[in-house]
C-alpha cells in the first residue's frame, strides 16, 4: 500500500511486475533501468538463483520528480514466476498498488499464462484485492520471436486467453529489445496514481 | 521433414536460451521421435547421436537448475533491503513493530540466521517480546531443528524474561505449530520435554483441486460440436463460477440449471483434467462492473 506523507507532500507507491516463469520480467526491469536513468532513484538489485532465474525479487526504485505538487517515488518490483516459488510471490505482491502482468507469446506457454494470471487473481483476493478494480496492466511480450520463425500467438488469442473479462489497457511488447516496455509502465504508473488520487486525494 | 526438423531444432534451441527447459526438451523429443520413424534420412545416426548430446547437455542444466538452493544466505546489504521492502508498519510510528516485520520478512525468504539474530534483539522489547519469541520457535522448526526450539522453551521458562500469561501463549503457539507439522509426538516424548500436550481435534477438510479455467463441448443446442473456453472467476469446494457476458445469449441458453455437461476440460495447476459437471445455479448479476452479466455455478461430477 502506497505510503503518502501530508507533511513533506510525498507518496511512495509500489509497482509489481507478475507473470509465468521466463516471461520477460526481469528483462522490462533492466530495460527501464537502462534507459530511464533519469528517474532511476538507485540500483537495481536482483536476487536469482541458476540459469538466471529469479529467486525472490528484483528491486528497482524510481524518482518521478513532482507531480501535481507532490514527491513521487515508485519501487518497481518482480515476482518470481517459477511455480513453486508460491509463498514468495505472495509476500512480494504484498502492499501492492498498480501491477503489470507480462504474458509470454510463445505457443507453448499458452497455459502457464492462464494460471499464472489466476495465481495474481487468487493472491489479491487473499490480500483483500479485487482483480477487476486494481490498477492493471497487461503485456504481451516476446513479440520479436516471429521474425525468427518461432510460433507465437495473435494478439487476439492472447486478449481472449487473458483479457476477455479483464478488459484492461495491453501491449505487445519486446522486452529485450526495449519495444513497448516505457509504454507499459506508463500505463500501469498513470492508472495507479490516477488511483492513489482518488485515494489520497494528494492533487488537490 | 527436414524443414520440419529444422523448424523444430530451432525452437527448441530458442526454448534452452529462454530457460524454458521443459518445453527445449519436448521439442527435442519430437526431432527423435521423426528422426526414429524416417528410413530415408541418410545421416539419421549421426543425426540421433548429436541429438542425444543435446539432450543430455540439456538434462544438466535442468539438474543444475534442480540443485540451486532454494532459499541461499544472503549478503547483509541484501538482508536490510528485505527488512526495509517489506515491513509495513509506519516507521516513524512503531519502531519495533517495524522492526518485527522486517525480522518475519527474513524468515519467510529463508534467510533464518539473519531473523534469528533479530528476533532474539527484539525478546527485549516488551511489547513485542511474545510474537518474537514464537518466531523463533517457528524459525527453529523450519530449519528442521525441533531440538533446537525444545531447548530454546526450556531455556525461557528458567527464566523471568516471560510473565506466567505470556509464557503460555509462547507454549500454546509451539503445541499447535509442532500438531501441524505432524512433530508432536516427536517432541513430546524428546528428553527434557517439559510443555503441555494438549489433544486438538484435526480439521478434515476434502481438498479439490483449483480450476482456472474450463473447456466446455456441448453435444446439443446452438453450439453443439463446439468447444467453448471460459475463465473461472470463483471457486468454492467442486463448483466453481463462471461469468458470461450477456452477449453472449446462445451460451447463457445453453447453460440452463440442471443441464449435464459431459465433456468439459478443467484446467488446474497440475494438469488438464477431462471430466463432466452439471449447471446448479444461473444468476443475473445487478450491480458493479458486470452488471448484466450472468454467473453460472458448475458442480463438478467427475475429474
Amino acid at each position: 500500500m502506497a505510503v503518502f506523507n501530508i507533511k513533506k507532500r510525498e507518496i511512495e507507491c509500489k509497482i509489481v511486475y507478475y507473470g509465468p516463469g521466463r516471461c520477460g520480467k526481469t528483462s522490462n526491469l533492466e530495460y527501464v533501468f537502462k534507459s530511464y536513468k533519469k528517474q532511476v532513484g538507485g540500483e537495481m538489485v536482483s536476487i536469482n538463483t541458476e540459469g538466471d532465474r529469479t529467486l525472490f525479487f528484483d528491486f528497482l526504485p524510481m524518482d518521478l520528480g513532482k507531480i501535481k505538487g507532490c514527491d513521487v517515488r515508485v519501487q518497481l518490483f518482480t515476482v518470481p514466476g517459477q511455480v513453486q516459488y508460491a509463498s514468495t510471490r505472495k509476500l512480494v505482491l504484498r502492499g501492492v498498488d498498480g501491477i503489470v502482468f507480462v504474458a509470454d507469446s510463445l505457443d507453448v506457454r499458452r497455459e502457464k499464462n492462464m494460471l499464472s494470471l489466476k495465481d495474481l487473481q487468487q493472491n489479491l483476493k487473499d490480500y483483500g484485492l479485487n482483480i477487476f478494480k486494481v490498477p492493471l496492466v497487461m503485456q504481451y511480450n516476446k513479440r520479436d520471436l516471429a521474425d525468427e520463425g518461432i510460433p507465437i500467438m495473435p494478439i487476439e488469442k492472447m486478449e481472449k486467453d487473458l483479457n476477455r473479462q479483464l478488459k484492461v489497457p495491453s501491449f505487445p511488447a519486446s522486452a529485450v529489445k526495449g519495444e513497448g516496455v516505457g509504454k507499459t509502465l506508463q500505463e500501469c504508473l498513470k492508472l495507479t496514481l490516477h488511483s492513489l488520487q482518488k485515494q489520497f486525494s494528494w492533487a488537490q | 521433414m527436414t524443414k520440419n526438423i529444422k523448424a523444430l531444432l530451432l525452437q527448441a534451441e530458442l526454448f534452452r536460451k529462454q530457460g524454458l527447459l521443459g518445453d527445449a526438451r519436448k521439442k527435442y523429443k519430437l526431432v527423435e521421435e521423426i528422426l526414429l520413424k524416417s528410413d530415408k534420412l541418410p545421416n539419421k545416426q549421426k543425426l540421433l547421436e548429436g541429438l542425444a548430446k543435446k539432450v543430455a547437455a540439456l538434462d544438466e542444466d535442468v539438474k543444475a537448475v534442480e540443485r540451486a538452493p532454494s532459499t541461499p544466505e544472503m549478503s547483509s546489504h541484501v538482508n536490510e533491503l528485505i527488512k526495509k521492502l517489506f515491513s509495513f508498519a509506519e516507521k516513524d510510528k512503531d519502531e519495533n513493530d517495524a522492526a518485527l516485520e522486517g525480522a518475519i520478512a527474513l524468515a519467510k525468504f529463508g534467510q533464518f540466521d539473519g531473523a534469528l539474530e533479530e528476533f532474539h534483539k527484539l525478546l527485549q522489547v516488551m511489547s513485542v517480546r511474545v510474537s518474537a519469541a514464537k518466531n523463533i520457535l517457528r524459525c527453529h522448526l523450519e530449519m528442521g531443528n525441533p531440538d533446537g526450539a525444545h531447548t530454546q522453551l526450556a531455556q525461557w521458562q528458567g527464566s523471568d524474561l516471560f510473565s506466567p500469561e505470556q509464557f503460555e501463549k509462547v507454549t500454546a503457539f509451539f503445541d499447535e505449530i509442532l500438531e501441524k507439522k505432524g512433530l508432536k509426538k516427536e517432541i513430546a516424548q524428546a528428553p527434557g520435554a517439559t510443555a503441555e500436550v494438549s489433544v486438538m481435534e484435526e480439521d478434515e477438510e476434502e481438498e479439490f483441486l483449483d480450476i482456472s479455467a474450463v473447456a466446455i463441448t456441448f453435444d446439443s443446442g446452438p453450439h453443439k460440436g463446439e468447444q467453448v473456453e471460459l475463465d473461472v472467476s470463483f471457486q468454492s469446494g467442486n463448483v466453481i463460477s463462471l461469468i458470461i457476458s450477456s452477449r453472449d445469449e446462445h451460451l447463457i441458453e445453453s447453460l440452463k440449471v440442471g443441464v449435464r455437461l459431459d465433456d468439459v476440460h478443467f484446467y488446474s495447476p497440475v494438469a488438464i483434467f477431462r471430466g463432466s459437471g452439471i449447471v446448479s445455479a444461473k444468476t443475473q448479476i445487478k450491480s458493479g462492473p458486470k452488471k448484466g452479466d450472468f454467473s453460472i455455478d458448475i458442480k463438478i461430477e467427475s475429474l
